[in-house]
């Protein structure tokens, strides 16, 4: 599983053997899907399809200096946002949002000095806090706790330093989330908020990690709404075989809000999920118990107003989901893979603390939902491995992929023979779960 | 969220000393003579209001007359005049908030006997009634946002004249003020801010209601305006976390207007979240006061939080917070006075309706009855230690209640409740 393709590009004069440490590597992907909710927001079942998460990343070293990029093009694909019942934030209601176009845009420097490693990374990118983002994960769908569990697309300024098995992180960023996908972040609000988080690595595998992040006005990017207090807990597993790979991640997340430093809303999740590949087929299940707070419902039932209309919300609803997931063997033509994939969700939602005004059965019809979901994962090329974490921050160096990487071994995806891949850790190209 | 405007006119503002009913408790003026000042000659402020003592009590419990229960839509705000009230509606509940509820309130129980459906709105959040009740006028959210004009010649049947509807007000009218400044009517909205689209006042000119005309607008509000208050050709701006703002749209007599008003002073009060005003004149005068609710967090439905806070006009270019009032566990919307009586009445959302008495001076007080916010190191008088609360209503039910918008009309206090509809009230003897 694990592979690490480093794009040498030798074509920068020096001879390449004397040249310092240089790489890039370049990935993108689309996942086309078709989702039915029965019911949801409509408070009847609904079908939609289309290009989900499509995106293009790129990930380039050279000598101490790094870069990060990763462009979502979600804007163009779904303006409208991706059917997800029980999904909420940034003004989308049971649709998660479309991200912005420049969903990460980093550089940074990396050193080490006695024994110790430190990176800094500058730019637009994910505050040092709670898990992976999900699409870096086993699941098309994204979990109902993304904005409990990760916090994105801000401007931030991010030092760690590891030292053997453990990495401390500290980031300062503006706390104003996106309004759109092409919205530009308020500079002038950076620094506003900040996060940490350590993460110990025991053994080979197994990552333990906690963080704390305190976020200024998320939802009025204005400023003077509500602010929030958020911690996570998160155990991450995966090992790589020969022929096979195993992964696991548990996670707790709690989300305070607070108007005048006062607690008025406590959000919490409790996430587990896991997946296994033999043979190349993937099976993943996901179990989650997510808060979600309840905000005044538009003309469209998929939006709510940005910035709200005030301090207040409808109460807090609480969202029980399993999520199975089916991967067959990916088709490869060319420099593209393919794999096709199946999940389906039951989704049942009840009132929370406190309840306010949510009552399931008025919104939705129902207490409990389906959503099944069908596509096909298409990639070229590597992925950001853990996409949230920069520099010496990610555990495996940050360009390793714990998902199916499509890019066939041995070819060179960069035209020119002055391209030079290398493949690291299981170099297996016979592991199908890798490709 | 608010309109009060709607009941000024007819809101028992009766200013003439010769009705006050409060000739033995005196608040008879420290002071008499004009009391104006160079930022504003035009603005007499009237005596110094005469301190009281008020004797301690527990608050009564105002008497329940009826209820017109609505549950198929949240109930916004309501306006009164006559035997007839109408209330707005919010969010969607089994249906959009898109109704504006006409009611006879002749009697004890409040009929419904009528409807508005206005098309395009999620949210008909503000109503208000005209100084002269000609005119009905109704604010919408969301987008494009715009105000609903009807002729109140049938007030059981409005007649539409206008939707007044443009870019500057989206995405959504949240409150829509009417006032008249110099014998002209004007609507003052208060703009929704979207996206990094920021929130803005839009005046618009009612003088011609079938083709109402937008003469200023203005980005302000931190984030948000969300209400304003106009009187004597003062215009007083809810602008949440910076505070109050008084403008001179024509009252002060140094050529200010609607159509080019001047700033005359502002004032932050504790907690911010400013939400919305009421500038008491009362029976003597006096006009040294005004009231400010604070919109902190709430829970629709069952939590909410927030103070009345009382501010000191005494200079109108530096206005100064110098009394509150607090419900533990409740937090206050919109209000309507009894200025006869001197009585204000707050909804309190999820604690029902307070009725307070704002006779004499509310700003000085024992020692006792003072508290100091140690953050800003501000001292002010507690109303409720004061002994200024006089009674709750619709406090103590067997279900919960949510309380918007009150008004105070004829003897009867008229509350929107958005779980229950429309209580009518005995008012504070």
């Amino acid at each position: 599983m694990r592979i690490w393709i480093l794009v040498t590009v030798a074509a920068l004069a020096a001879a390449r053997d004397s040249a310092p440490a240089q790489s890039v590597s370049v990935m993108a992907q689309a996942i086309p899907v078709v989702t039915r909710a029965d019911p949801t927001a409509t408070r009847a079942a609904l079908s939609e399809g289309y290009v989900s998460q499509p995106a293009v990343m790129a990930h380039g070293e050279w000598n101490w200096l790094r870069a990060v990029a990763t462009l979502n093009l979600e804007g163009l694909t779904l303006a409208r946002g991706e059917l997800s019942t029980g999904a909420n934030g940034e003004g989308f209601v049971d649709r998660r949002h479309p991200h912005t176009y420049a969903h990460e845009l980093l550089a940074g420097a990396q050193a080490s000095v006695v024994g110790v490693v430190g990176s800094m990374f500058a730019g637009r990118g994910f505050a040092p806090f709670g898990s992976d983002d999900p699409m870096v994960r086993p699941f098309e769908k994204y979990p109902v706790n993304h904005h409990l569990s990760q916090v994105l697309e801000r401007v931030v300024a991010i030092g760690a330093l590891r030292r053997g098995p453990a990495i401390v992180e500290v980031g300062t960023f503006n706390g104003d989330e996106p309004v759109s996908p092409s919205s530009a972040p308020h500079f002038s609000r950076f620094g506003d908020s900040w996060a940490a988080r350590g993460t110990v690595l025991p053994v080979s595998g197994l990552e333990l990690s906690a963080s704390a992040a305190s976020v200024k006005s998320p939802e009025v990017a204005a400023g003077s709404g509500v602010d929030q207090r958020k911690a996570s807990v998160v155990a991450r597993f995966e090992r790589v075989g020969m022929s096979d790979w195993r992964y696991a991640m548990a996670e707790w997340a709690r989300t305070d809000e607070r108007a005048a430093g006062r607690l008025t809303t406590r959000l919490g999740s409790w996430l587990g999920e896991a997946a296994a590949c033999r043979a190349g087929v993937i099976a993943a299940a996901r179990l989650e118990r997510t808060d979600r707070p309840e905000e005044e419902a538009q003309t469209d039932p998929f939006r709510t107003p940005r910035p709200p209309i005030d301090l207040s919300n409808l109460g807090v609803s609480r969202w029980t989901t399993l999520t199975l997931s089916l991967s067959s063997p990916a088709l490869l033509w060319r420099f593209l893979s393919g794999r096709p994939f199946v999940e389906v969700a039951r989704i049942a939602a009840a009132p929370g603390d406190p309840p306010g005004l949510f009552d399931a059965n008025r919104r939705y019809g129902a207490r409990r939902m389906w959503m099944l979901s069908a596509g096909v994962r298409l990639r070229s090329g590597a992925m950001h491995a853990r996409m949230g974490r920069y520099g010496v921050a990610a555990p495996d160096g940050g360009m390793t992929m714990p998902m199916p990487m499509p890019m066939p071994m041995g070819t060179d995806s960069v035209a020119g023979e002055s391209h030079m891949m290398q493949m690291h850790q299981p170099t297996s190209s016979a592991n199908p779960c890798i490709l | 969220m608010h309109s009060l405007t709607a009941r000024r006119g007819f809101a028992a503002v009766t200013l003439s000393a010769l009705l006050c009913a409060c000739g033995n408790d005196s608040t008879a003026p420290s002071g008499s003579g004009p009391n104006t000042s160079a930022v504003c000659p035009g603005i007499n402020l009237g005596p110094a209001p005469s301190r009281l003592t008020l004797p301690p009590g527990a608050p009564a419990t105002m008497a329940i007359l009826g209820n017109g229960l609505d549950t198929v839509r949240y109930q916004a705000e309501v306006a009164a005049r006559g035997t007839i009230a109408y209330t707005t509606s919010w969010g969607v509940r089994r249906v959009q908030g898109n109704k504006v509820s006409i009611w006879d309130v002749s009697g004890n129980v409040p009929v419904l006997i009528d409807s508005l459906i206005l098309n395009g709105a999620t949210t008909t959040g503000d109503i208000a009634v005209s100084d002269d009740g000609r005119l009905l006028v109704v604010a919408t959210e969301r987008a494009p946002g715009s105000i609903f004009v009807y002729d109140l010649t049938n007030p059981r049947k409005p007649a539409l004249l206008s939707v007044y509807s443009t870019g500057n007000t989206n995405p959504g009218v949240h409150t829509a003020e009417v006032g008249r400044v110099n014998g002209k009517l004007y609507a003052f909205l208060s703009i929704d801010p979207v996206g990094t689209i920021p929130a803005r006042l839009v005046t618009v000119d009612l003088s011609a209601p079938a083709s109402p005309a937008e003469v200023f607008t203005k980005v302000i509000g931190n984030p948000y305006v969300h209400d304003t208050f106009v009187r004597n050709g003062l215009l007083f701006l809810a602008l949440w976390n910076d505070g109050v703002q008084i403008w001179d749209i024509g009252g002060c007599g140094t050529g200010a207007s609607p159509e080019s008003p001047k700033v005359l002073g502002t004032v932050k009060t504790l907690g911010g979240d400013v939400h919305n005003i009421w500038w008491y004149n009362d029976p003597n005068g006096s006009k040294r006061f005004a009231f400010v609710g604070q919109e902190g967090f709430g829970v629709v439905g069952s939590q909410s939080s927030g103070d009345i806070h009382v501010i000191d006009l005494s200079d109108l270019s530096a206005p100064k917070e110098v009394a509150f009032y607090s419900v533990p566990g409740a937090g206050t919307h919109n209000f309507s006075v009894d200025e006869t009586n001197g009585v204000l009445y707050a909804a309190y959302y999820n604690g029902g309706v307070r009725a307070i008495d704002v006779r004499g001076d509310l700003g000085t007080c024992d020692a006792s009855q003072r508290a100091l916010d140690a953050s800003s190191n501000l001292s002010r008088c507690d109303l409720r230690l004061m002994g200024r609360e006089l009674a709750t209503g619709i406090s103590n039910l067997a279900k919960p209640v949510y309380v918007w918008g009150v008004q105070y009309l004829n003897g009867s206090v008229y509350a929107s409740d958005m779980l229950n509809g429309i209580w009518k009230l005995g008012a504070v003897k």
